[in-house]
This record gives C-alpha cells, sequence and structure tokens, in this order.
C-alpha cells in the first residue's frame, strides 16, 4: 500500500448544505486517503451523512470546508467533464425512462468521451462491450430497463459506470431494496471489479455483515466524524459496538453479528456440537434467554447419537421435544413463569 | 466472448437498418399527405391540375387556389407539426415527465399572453403597416418571451417539486391564471381587436401572410437545429439530474439551450396559428412507439416526419374534402391527440412521480 496511488484525498473535509448564508454541516474534519483498488465501505446511521459524503466527493454537493484532491488534483480544478473522466456514480435513484434498453443506457455511460453527437464509433461500442461483459450483463443487452429486476437494473447500473472508465467508482447503497442473493451477487462483483481492474470503489451500505466480509477498509461515520479501518481494526477497537447505541440492536465484536437488546429473562446453557447447538443457541437467544457458558440446573441437550429429540431439562423435570419450533415454545414459557 | 460480442455488433446493427426503413416509410407518408392536403379541399384538384398548375406559369384560378392557399397552408401545417412535436419532445424529456406538453404545463398560454400584449395592448401605438411588416417579428418575440417566461417558472416549480401530478396541476393552475390576465385585456380592449384576438384563439393553418410563413419557417428551422444540437444533452438527461451531471452534463448550459429552443419552437407556432393543443404532447409518445427507442438522435427527426405528418392528416380532416365547411382545427387535433393521451397515463399509473 505504501507505493500504491492515491485515487482520492480528503483534508479536513466539511460537508453539509449550503442555501443562501446558512450552512448545515453534516460531516466535519474528514480526512483519509483511498487507494488504487480499494473497496471502502461507508458505515453510520441513517441519517450520518453517507449520501452526503459521496455526493461531495463526486462534486454535486459544495465542498464546505477543506480539500477533495482526485489523483491529488483539487477536485475545484476540474471541469465537469473533467471529473466525469475521474468518477463515476450510482446513486439511489432508479432510471426508469420509457424504450431505454441496457445498451443505451450503457452507452450514456461513454457520454464524456463522445463528440457532441454523441455517435458511438467502434472503440466506444467495443468498450461499451467489455463493461457488460465485465458486469454479466452481456446477454441482457437488447432488453428495457423497465422489464429488469433490481438486481439486473443494478447490474446494467454498474455497467454503465463501468464504461464510463474511471479509476474512482462511487455508491450509494448499491445492495439497497434487493433480495439477498442478488446483494452478495452485486457485493461480489464490487469485490472483484475492485482486484482485477483496479478500481477503487467507494459504497455506501446498511449491511455491516457484508462490508465487514469483504471491504478492505470501513469508513464509519458517528457524531459528525469519520474513523477509518480495516474492519477487524474497527472490530477490535470495539467501534462498532456503539453505532447503534440509541437503537435496541448491539452488535457482538466477538461473533461478527447483531443481536436485540431485550429484556432478559435468565440464561440457558446448550449441551451438544455443531449446527445444532449454534442453532439452537440462536432460538435460545431469540426468545429471550442468554446462553450460559457453564452447565446451570436448567440445560438444553441436543439431538445427538440415539437421542432424535431436544431435551429441556430443569432441575429434576425434562420434557421431550422433536423440533426447535416446540423447543422455542416452551422456552418462551420458561420466561413467562420466571417473571 | 469473442463470438458473442460479434453476435450482439450484428443485432445492433439489424436494429438500426429497422430504423432506417422506418424513417424511409415515414418520409413517404409525410410526402403523400403533403401532396393529399394540396388535393384535397372545398374544391378538389386533381392531379393533372396541380401539374399544369405547377409548371404553366400562368395565373389562373387553379395557380391561385395552389400557390396562394394551399401550398402555404400545407407548409405551415407542416412547420406546425414539427414545431409543437419537438418542443414536446424536450419538455418531457427535460421534466422527465410524459404528460410534458407545451399546452399541458402552460407554455401555450404564456405564449398567447404574449400575442394578447401585442394584439390588445400595443396596436394602439402601432399602425397596421407596421404590424405588417416589422410586426410579424415583434408578435413572435414576444410570444416567444411569454413562452419562455412560464418555461422558467415551471422549472424552477419542477426542481422543488418531483411529482408529476402536482406539476400539472400548477401548469393548469399558470394557464388559468393567465387566461384571467387575457380575460381583462379583452375587457379593456376594443371591439375589432378583440375580434382579431378570438379568431387567433381558434387555431388556424391558412391566415398567414407570405412574410409569417417566411418568419415561422426560420424559427422552426432554428428549433431544429437547436434540438439537434442538444440531443446529446437530451439523451442525457434521460438519467436524470444527477446522473446527467456525474457523466459531465453542463446542466445550466443544456438548460438554456433546451428552453430556447423550446421557447422558440412553441412561441413561434403560437404566435401565427393559435394556440393549438395536444399535438406537443401526444408525437414524441407515437415516435416512441414506432421507433422503440429512447435515443433522442433518432427520436429527433422521428418526431419530425411524425409531427408534420399528424398536423397534414389534421388539416385534411379539418378541410372536410368536398364539402364548403371547414372544422375547426384545435377540434381535431385534440381528437386525435387525447386517446394518446390516455393510453400514455393509463400505461404509466404504476410509476407515476417517475418517467
Amino acid at each position: 500500500m505504501v507505493t500504491a496511488d492515491k485515487i482520492v484525498t480528503i483534508e479536513g473535509l466539511s460537508t453539509g448544505y449550503r442555501s443562501g448564508r446558512d450552512e448545515t454541516i453534516i460531516l466535519e474534519g474528514l480526512c483519509s486517503t483511498a487507494f488504487r483498488g480499494e473497496l471502502i465501505a461507508v458505515i453510520g446511521k441513517n441519517g450520518s451523512g453517507k449520501s452526503t459524503l459521496l455526493r461531495t466527493i463526486i462534486g454535486l454537493q459544495p465542498v464546505l470546508r477543506g480539500k477533495i484532491y482526485h489523483e491529488e488534483r483539487d477536485i475545484l480544478e476540474y471541469s465537469r467533464l473533467e471529473l466525469a473522466r475521474k468518477v463515476g456514480f450510482i446513486s439511489t435513484e432508479t432510471v426508469r425512462a420509457t424504450n431505454m434498453n441496457v445498451y443505451d443506457l450503457v452507452s450514456l455511460g461513454r457520454y464524456p468521451y463522445t463528440n457532441w453527437t454523441g455517435r458511438i464509433d467502434s472503440e466506444n461500442h467495443n468498450r461499451i462491450l467489455e463493461a457488460l461483459e465485465n458486469a454479466g450483463m452481456t446477454s441482457f443487452y437488447s432488453r428495457f430497463i423497465s422489464e429488469l429486476s433490481d438486481g439486473e437494473r443494478q447490474r446494467a447500473m454498474i455497467a454503465r459506470i463501468l464504461a464510463q472508465d474511471t479509476g474512482l467508482l462511487l455508491m450509494d447503497e448499491p445492495t439497497a431494496f434487493l433480495d439477498i442473493g442478488s446483494k452478495f451477487e452485486i457485493l461480489h462483483l464490487l469485490h472483484n471489479l475492485a482486484k482485477t481492474t483496479g478500481k477503487t470503489i467507494i459504497f455506501s451500505t446498511h449491511d455491516l455483515q457484508m462490508a465487514i466480509s469483504q471491504a478492505d477498509k470501513i469508513w464509519l461515520l458517528k457524531d459528525k466524524r469519520l474513523v477509518e479501518g480495516a474492519p477487524e481494526d474497527l472490530m477490535i477497537q470495539g467501534e462498532f459496538d456503539h453505532i447503534f447505541d440509541s437503537s435496541p440492536a448491539r452488535y457482538n465484536s466477538d461473533q461478527g453479528t447483531f443481536t436485540f437488546i431485550g429484556e432478559e429473562q435468565g440464561s440457558i446453557y446448550v449441551e451438544g456440537k455443531g449446527i445444532l447447538r449454534h442453532w439452537t443457541e440462536k432460538a435460545v437467544n431469540r426468545n429471550g434467554f442468554s446462553v450460559s457458558k457453564e452447565k446451570t440446573g436448567r440445560y438444553i441437550i441436543v439431538p445427538s447419537g440415539n437421542f432424535k429429540n431436544w431435551r429441556l431439562v430443569e432441575g429434576q423435570k425434562a420434557e421431550e421435544f422433536s423440533t426447535v419450533y416446540e423447543l422455542a415454545g416452551a422456552i418462551k414459557k420458561l420466561g413467562q413463569f420466571t417473571i | 466472448m469473442r463470438s458473442e460480442s460479434r453476435i450482439s455488433n450484428d443485432v445492433y446493427l439489424a436494429d438500426s437498418g429497422q430504423q432506417y426503413l422506418i424513417f424511409i416509410l415515414l418520409i413517404v407518408l409525410a410526402g403523400m399527405l403533403f401532396l393529399l392536403d394540396l388535393f384535397l379541399g372545398s374544391v378538389s384538384l386533381n392531379p393533372g391540375d396541380v401539374l399544369n398548375a405547377m409548371f404553366s406559369g400562368g395565373e389562373g384560378h387553379m395557380e391561385t387556389i395552389l400557390f396562394k392557399f394551399r401550398l402555404p397552408k400545407a407548409a405551415t401545417a407542416f412547420l406546425v407539426g414539427i414545431g409543437l412535436s419537438l418542443s414536446g419532445l424536450q419538455m418531457q424529456t427535460i421534466f422527465r415527465n410524459p404528460l410534458a406538453g407545451p399546452d399541458v404545463l402552460g407554455i401555450t398560454s404564456g405564449a398567447s399572453l404574449g400575442v394578447a400584449f401585442v394584439i390588445l395592448g400595443f396596436s394602439v401605438s402601432i399602425s397596421p403597416e407596421t404590424l405588417a411588416g416589422f410586426g410579424n417579428w415583434i408578435l413572435v418575440v414576444s410570444s416567444w418571451a411569454g413562452a419562455g417566461v412560464i418555461m422558467i417558472i415551471i422549472m424552477l416549480i419542477a426542481s422543488r417539486i418531483k411529482d408529476i401530478m402536482t406539476i400539472l396541476i400548477l401548469g393548469i393552475m399558470l394557464s388559468s391564471g393567465i387566461s384571467a390576465l387575457v380575460i381583462l385585456m379583452q375587457y379593456f380592449s376594443s371591439e375589432s381587436l378583440l375580434k382579431a384576438y378570438v379568431i387567433w384563439t381558434m387555431g388556424s393553418l391558412g391566415n398567414l401572410t407570405s412574410d409569417q410563413l417566411m418568419v415561422l419557417m426560420v424559427s422552426v428551422s432554428v428549433g431544429i437545429v437547436l434540438s439537434l444540437v442538444s440531443s446529446k444533452m437530451l439523451n442525457a438527461l434521460l438519467l436524470g439530474e444527477n446522473y446527467a451531471v456525474s457523466i459531465g452534463l453542463n446542466v445550466k448550459l443544456a438548460r438554456i439551450v433546451i428552453f430556447s429552443c423550446t421557447s422558440i419552437l412553441a412561441g413561434s407556432v403560437t404566435a401565427f396559428c393559435g394556440p393549438i393543443g395536444f399535438i406537443g404532447i401526444a408525437v414524441p409518445h407515437m415516435a416512441r412507439i414506432i421507433f422503440r427507442t429512447s435515443d433522442h438522435k433518432i427520436l429527433i427527426p422521428g418526431s419530425i416526419l411524425t409531427g408534420g405528418s399528424v398536423m397534414l392528416l389534421s388539416d385534411i380532416i379539418a378541410q372536410l374534402p368536398g364539402s364548403e365547411k371547414v372544422l375547426p382545427l384545435n377540434a381535431v387535433t385534440s381528437l386525435i391527440g387525447i386517446p394518446i393521451v390516455i393510453w400514455v397515463i393509463l400505461r404509466n399509473r404504476k410509476y407515476s412521480g417517475v418517467y
């Protein structure tokens, strides 16, 4: 990373809105650098300024204070057209033009390179095909964008910024509104693009778990500031523990999962191994009990060997259940009686 | 991979081949309608008469009908069709609104106000002779100004409110407000000027002097050139303004070019032919249906040919061939345009608020 190229550098950046003389500052004093080929996830609560930050980096919103450098040149020195050759942008806005097919959409990515008539010559045509190929959309090129699924449309949008041939891609919640399969697909695509084409990708997301598994670096926005680091660094520093302070969700740094903070009604020990134990523990948590580390008077034995049933043991009393669903029902009742 | 990209190359070329064919058909259609418009009317001419009149160089009855009435009227119809369709197409793209059009958003009303100022207001101080010569340009320019002002007001509203229906309702309010102003002006103007204005509002293709036709031709030509110049910008604007900026569009420049173009087109047509409804909103959709594309490099020439043809057809119908009567042009264009507009509304129901 020491010799890698600086794609974008922000120095003491304040972002927000300006209307007349009034300034609303959303983020202040941000400093960071994104290097070639990095996949960076921007994370923060709703309203923490993720979109504002991305929009400021692409120049859709004014730099209130500080500096943004694209490839070590101040953003203010770029013309709109020059900047369009350095940064591509996908916002949360969906494009819904009638009769626009995927090829037309992607060809608009060549806008900064075509002459005033916007003619697509063979050079531009080849770039468009290449972009379609890289986004896995080649076979969709003649489909109208209004007929695509959300995931396909997002891939078409990605093909469009690939055709724009920029070193930096900014994406505002590219995985929002997608089903879980498409989410992984898109994130995997971004990860591969960063690795194989050397493009720097900065994307905002609410999917902490996916961001952690794929991103090289996290920009965590909280309290108007930016905290950066590898996902693991932030995990070790316990930075994620507090992002959702006000909400009933808690991030478990040791497991990398979220749990809801409910009123805990006691603890249950789970005896057993492997996947059965893992999911039984989940069921225990979901029903308002914590999983105790040591065996106490109340415990669950998961099926193993000859035993096909779950056994809930409390003192001398033991009950058997053939499914987790039934077991969960019994756990719920336990809670009610202990209150 | 190689074979795959070659396939898509071929298919892409096949698409444009098909579009060339449609263009040729449309040119033939427009030509035929133009000739029909020359032949048909209260006095039906046959092709022999027309050819005779064209090449005899005489000054007979036929020549008068052909050169003094039919030819200017057909030319006007074609220019009006082009002007209204192109301004409608550009407005639909820049507002990202399938129901935008010069008459719907009050642009035509703005132009009417400009015209009313000239006919009702200033005519008192301008003699009819001045109006006939230099006056044509005064009429057109004030019509442009009226259209331009409304265009800017609508754009300011549209930049704050994204909902199509709200903008349309505000457009209707704006039109009504302007009509109120015009009514006030009518109330205080003399009877003869009032009559001139009311006849103008009914819409007509046949009342243009050759000077006026010249002005209209120049204005529409300027409009066509500006539209062709702005086709790349219009394509970018299909993505919405933020994306357009992110791919390098200069939005301010685009707005200035496109707004001037729409105001010139809608303004000049309205100045000479009155407020003609529904062509501006319906024809771009016809072009989209015919060419199945969103690319303005195709939609602009497509709207020119479709708009010209539809207007010629409207004129032929309005003349009620073989009878002495003539229908009001506005009634005919509405009856042609409204079904298409209804179809667009029904089709777009599921995403109201987006284009």
